[in-house]
């Protein structure tokens, strides 16, 4: 039995790896094999799924789903390039910030989708190449979104586990994110800023912007930001009422619904439902992993090698999930993650804090150093192909190892202070 | 008294009226034909004659439109006036099998009106071709011709 399960689920991590079938089809196919061949039943399947990850996730997303239509984000967008007042240096760090800070707020993939138009909008207008830009959203998307709760799936799957709640999350990833993002914008300036240089009349084109045409739909806009309001109230006052994060997502969905007053189907189509059974998947596949001892063989291990001292374990939690993010789906490598690390709390009795951050900082940092390591970076990578404007294997490598690596000497630097010092 | 008539298709279709074009043919000599016929419609052939395609103005102008401002009618107003020359440039070579509509609505001769109808008014489109058991392009109906139908049956013509 031991066996079956470690053998069905490195197939499907290579699987997911390959890309030759569909990741939600393989963590789906995987988890019904554990219970048809008796690892799991279908009662132990179900309680392994944490329905609070699900409920935020789906939550949000119909919320950003409704209010992006707004034109809101896109608002902002237009508004920092005219704010640079048409000089390329000044817009080119702005859309990184503003990418970072939407990142922070709306989940990674849902960021670059937003940006990415303008940023092709803006760079054509000032006549530049738009791939810095690109290469500038991928990076700051990853970054920016290290810094709360619902700011990248796996800091829902992590906080949902280790009951961190949305105030001490930003609290204490919401600095090493600031930190992080103005490094790699000052990377990015001094590897640009040569190329970032566009002629008056271009910067004049920029000038006659009006954002406000970017707004779509005022109605919905006044809507969307209250209950984006309401949200991350309900997010920030958590400590008072204890209402969990889906809870608090799904109300803001919900209200978002009756107050838009449409029919649900063309919003409820917009959740990533793929995802969505992704996640599902992989919670029983990594719940069969739990029950035959796998998992806790891992923990042993990994104790093994760090001779349970909590800074070494910290630090090989830390580089190790970077490295792991930087060439698989960061998603499945957490989601595995997260009982091991509970597991060393039970072996070792160690102190967990730690470890949970460096989760967080090497899951979400580490996807930044490879063109396909997290989604944002294949989603980015596959527009700008379509568009003339292929971003290489090796092209992106050479910039985002650097950054990526400089990322993490800071956040080792951070986690030291901050937790084991 | 009359003999009721069965409005069928092979009744009203015209064998002219459709411009033809080869599969071949890329959105440059698609765009010339356009012009040259004065119509936003044409129908694709392969060599043997078979209609694999419809070609509008529309997948042609879908073509001009970005990937990135699909969606955005917001934005678009701030894209930089050049890009549509830009992007006629970039696609002016492009194959028409590569962006027409593959999914052709074809009725046969011996189909009924309100077959044709049905096809008409569910896809908002201006005319069917007709084809024969082997996909041979026979001639064309449009909706013109429902409406001399329509009024035949209310004895207006």
């Amino acid at each position: 039995m031991f066996l079956a399960v470690i053998i069905i689920f490195i197939f499907a991590y290579g699987l997911i790896i390959s890309e030759k079938i569909h990741r939600t089809v393989v963590a789906l196919t995987g988890a019904i094999l554990l219970i048809l061949i008796g690892v799991i039943t279908q009662e132990e399947a179900v309680a392994g799924v944490d329905f609070n990850t699900l409920g935020l996730l789906i939550g949000m997303m119909i919320i950003v789903g409704i209010a992006k239509n707004s034109g809101m984000f896109q608002y902002v967008a237009i508004w920092a390039s005219k704010m640079g007042r048409g000089k390329p240096i000044p817009i080119f760090l702005l859309l990184g910030l503003i990418t970072a800070v939407f990142s922070a707020f709306l989940d990674n993939v849902t960021t670059v989708l937003l940006m990415i138009p303008v940023v092709f909008v803006v760079a054509n207008n000032l006549k530049l190449n738009p791939k810095p830009f690109l290469i500038s959203a991928i990076l700051l998307s990853n970054v920016g979104g290290t810094a709360t709760l619902i700011g990248d799936p796996p800091n829902i799957l992590i906080g949902s586990a280790a009951k961190i709640n949305f105030n001490e999350f930003i609290v204490n990833m919401g600095p090493i994110s600031l930190i992080i993002t103005f490094l790699t914008l000052g990377l990015l300036y001094f590897w640009y800023r040569k190329k970032l240089v566009a002629t008056p009349a271009a910067q004049a084109k920029i000038m006659k912007f009006k954002p406000a045409e970017a707004i779509t739909d005022k109605k919905l806009l006044i809507k969307s930001l209250l209950v984006l309001g309401i949200v991350l109230f309900g997010f920030f006052t958590h400590s008072f009422t204890h209402f969990e994060a889906a809870t608090i997502a799904l109300t803001g969905a919900a209200l978002l619904l009756i107050l838009t007053m449409t029919d649900p189907e063309s919003h409820l189509k917009e959740v990533e439902w793929t995802t969505i059974f992704f996640f599902i998947g992989l919670f029983i596949l990594v719940t069969g992993l739990v029950k035959v001892g796998a998992i806790r063989i891992l923990a042993e291990q990994l104790l093994n090698l760090t001779g349970g001292n909590l800074t070494t374990t910290t630090m090989a939690i830390l580089w190790g999930s970077a490295f792991f993010s930087a060439v698989i789906d960061n998603i499945p490598f957490v989601t595995t993650m997260i009982p091991l690390i509970k597991d060393i709390g039970a072996i070792s009795g160690i102190n967990l804090t730690p470890l949970w951050w460096a989760l967080v900082i090497g899951a979400d940092i580490g996807g930044n150093a490879t063109i396909v390591g997290a989604s944002a970076n294949v989603v980015v990578s596959g527009i700008a192909k379509r568009e003339g404007h292929e971003i290489k294997f090796l092209e992106y490598l050479k910039i985002a190892v650097p950054i990526t690596f400089a990322g993490l000497i800071l956040a080792t630097g951070y986690i030291w202070f901050r937790y084991l010092a | 008294m009359k003999q009721k008539k069965q409005y069928l298709i092979k009744d009203y279709m015209s064998d002219h009226g459709g411009v033809i074009i080869q599969e071949s043919a890329d959105f440059h000599q698609a765009v010339n034909l356009m012009i040259k016929k004065k119509t936003n419609g044409l129908v694709v052939v392969d060599e043997k004659n078979k209609v694999t395609g419809i070609l509008s103005s529309w997948d042609l102008i879908r073509q001009v439109v970005p990937n990135y401002l699909e969606g955005e009618e917001n934005l678009s107003s701030f894209e930089d006036a050049d890009i549509f020359s830009q992007r006629i440039n970039e696609v002016k070579n492009l194959p028409i099998k590569k962006f027409m509509t593959k999914n052709v609505h074809a009725v046969h001769p011996e189909g009924t009106l309100m077959e044709a109808s049905t096809l008409l008014a569910k896809h908002g489109i201006r005319q069917l071709p007709v084809t024969d058991q082997n996909g041979t392009l026979v001639g064309y109906l449009n909706r013109t011709d429902i409406k001399r139908a329509i009024g035949d049956i209310l004895n207006l013509n």
